[in-house]
């Protein structure tokens, strides 16, 4: 690597990365430190700040409304990386087996990558809409009564069936990479001492790609924490009754319905710690994991 | 792919020998084997197209209420749904300013990474790797943990509303300047050396060695960025009033507010969504190649 500096124009390096960094300073650094120096007062945009020490903090702690919105994002990132990670690996291992058309069904599998949060929503709520959904009258002929506009955990199913069918698309892209890149010689071995298909998957492949597993579950957590905003703005507003209100959502409507900054800023503080953490887990994960995964 | 056939099928012909079982036995349950692969792969890939295409089909008819299967076959609406969609309700400026907003997202952050990285990988210079951490450490401020603060800043310096606001704080990217740097390593050190031996400069070095070098990757880069930026929903949103500025994505939540109170059709939402569909989707489908060779330089 050391061969290929060759430049050493300070000045030159310094004016070449400035663009990078300027905007990094002003619009990444600068707005996290200030979010947390906001997090400190209680701010609106009509009065003026207010400084309040940890109040927000302590407001938080104390709120039986955000612990549940806590719970609530926790549990719906769970089953999303959970269901994402379980569907795509069959197709992947299903797209793997096959000889002919691979690459037709690749991307057949994974176009959702570039579907919008937001169409995925709209989509969703057309076709599972209580009233005029087109799948509404057969569920319903199982006994089923579709009214997610007001029941909570339907309401939680639908979002999540909509928030992992955009994401699995994703997921294939990074597994059928890695399970492409397992040795020939393994899968042979494996094929002529008899192993069926699913063990095959389960004791040889999995533990092989496992570095990509664990890249992926980090990926579809900070999805399900964040990526799935549009869905649940356009589908259920966080209702009803919190049962969708995820922490981004909730921080949303702190902010721009009732304009409580301050308050805002704390959990934009939460948030930035639950992101690091999720980073630090995968960067020690990746790490260990790093050996037998070449 | 023919090799992994042959090695399959010698491997399934030496199994039914020491079964007993004759050759031919064994390639017709191969093949029995692939085809149930293939109905299964066909269903799926169906499954993961069904709601586009149920949004699709809607996109053409009058009134767009679909209740049953049967009430699917596609209407006669197409063209002046979409006509409808893009000029009387005005869809084509939230299109346009989406197309505006990508298009200077993925340019500017182009340029704005390729020096990042031309500098990381090929300057020598004090504190290179607490810069590259300072590039690096931005991937734990995503907009959502910001937006707050960042619409406080951007209000203060008077470019809320504004085609700034919706592009310059994009501009910085860990991801891309990672991704290049990974790509610089990967080529063969002799060629700066050269480079420099030659008196060539590092932007010449840049622009007519790197750059043709790093095609398939800076296509593979434009999608990704292109389709990030495009998908923006949340930060225009918050910092965009003014109709006339707004992107596709949130269009689309102003059409569900009419459909709701029944002042447009829901046809007209589907098509609304088909048309904000429609760009990343031609991109990823052109470029698939390139994307997919971008993304497994990334996990690394």
């Amino acid at each position: 690597m050391s061969t290929r500096e060759v430049f050493t124009d300070r000045l030159q390096a310094g004016v070449l990365l400035l663009p990078t960094m300027v905007v990094s300073l002003v619009f990444l650094y600068y707005p996290t430190v200030r979010a947390v120096g906001l997090s400190l007062y209680r701010a609106s945009l009509a009065r003026g700040d207010v400084f309040v020490g940890l109040e927000n903090y302590r407001r938080l702690a104390s709120s039986s409304e955000y612990l549940r919105s806590v719970l609530i994002s926790v549990l719906f990132a769970a089953c999303v990386v959970v269901g994402v990670m379980a569907v795509a690996l069959c197709v992947s291992f299903l797209i793997h087996e096959i000889d002919v058309g691979k690459g037709v069904y690749l991307v057949a599998v994974i176009w959702p990558y570039a579907l919008p949060p937001a169409v995925a929503g709209l989509v969703f709520l057309f076709i599972a809409h209580p009233n005029i959904g087109i799948f509404t009258s057969y569920i319903e002929a199982f006994g089923v009564d579709v009214n997610w506009f007001s029941n909570g955990p339907q309401a939680f199913v639908v979002v999540l069936i909509a928030a992992v069918w955009k994401q699995v698309g994703y997921n294939v892209i990074f597994m059928t990479a890695a399970l492409g890149n397992v040795p020939e010689s393994l899968t042979e071995t494996a094929e002529l001492d008899g192993v069926s298909r699913t063990r095959r998957l389960l004791r040889v492949y999995v533990p092989i790609i496992s570095p990509t597993l664990v890249f992926l579950v980090i990926m579809n957590t900070i999805y399900g924490f964040f990526g799935t905003f549009a869905m649940v703005d356009l589908m259920t507003k966080g209702g009803p009754a919190g049962a969708t209100n995820i922490l981004i959502y909730d921080l949303y409507r702190t902010a721009f319905q009732f304009y409580e900054f301050g308050f805002a800023s704390a959990k934009s503080v939460v948030l930035f710690v639950a992101v690091g953490l999720l980073m630090y887990g995968q960067f020690r994960l990746s790490d260990r994991y790093a050996y037998y995964g070449g | 792919m023919l090799g992994s056939l042959l090695t399959a099928l010698t491997a399934a012909a030496e199994r039914s020998r020491s079964a007993g079982r004759t050759t031919s036995e064994r390639i017709r349950r191969f093949e029995t084997e692939q085809l149930t692969l293939h109905v299964l792969a066909a269903t799926i890939v169906f499954l993961i197209i069904l709601p586009v295409l149920i949004a699709a089909l809607v996109s053409t008819k009058r009134a767009g209420i679909v209740t049953s299967i049967g009430d699917l076959a596609p209407g006669g609406h197409a063209l002046s749904n979409y006509r409808r969609a893009l000029i009387g309700l005005e869809f084509w400026r939230f299109m346009l300013n989406s197309f505006l907003m990508s298009v200077a997202v993925v340019v500017g952050k182009l340029v704005v990474s390729l020096l990042a990285a031309l500098v990381i990988v090929y300057y020598r210079f004090p504190y290179k790797n607490a810069v590259f951490l300072f590039i690096l450490f931005t991937l734990l401020l995503p907009v959502p943990v910001r937006f707050v603060p960042l619409y406080r800043l951007t209000t203060e310096l008077g470019m809320s509303n504004t085609f700034f606001a919706i592009t310059v704080p994009y501009l910085a990217s860990a991801t891309t300047v990672f991704i290049l740097r990974q790509h610089f390593l990967s080529i063969p050190a002799s060629l700066v050396e050269t480079a420099k031996v030659d008196g060539v400069g590092p932007l010449r070095f840049l622009w007519s060695v790197l750059v043709p070098m790093s095609r398939a990757v800076l296509v593979g880069v434009s999608v990704i960025m292109f389709v990030y930026t495009w998908n923006q929903y949340l930060w225009p949103l918050v910092i965009i009033n003014a109709e006339s500025l707004q992107v596709a994505q949130v269009g689309l939540s102003l059409l569900r507010g009419q459909a709701s109170t029944g002042e447009v059709a829901w046809s007209m939402v589907m098509t609304g969504s088909m048309l904000t569909l429609l760009p990343p989707l031609a991109l990823l489908v052109l470029f698939r190649r390139q994307l997919l060779e971008t993304f497994t330089i990334q996990q690394k």
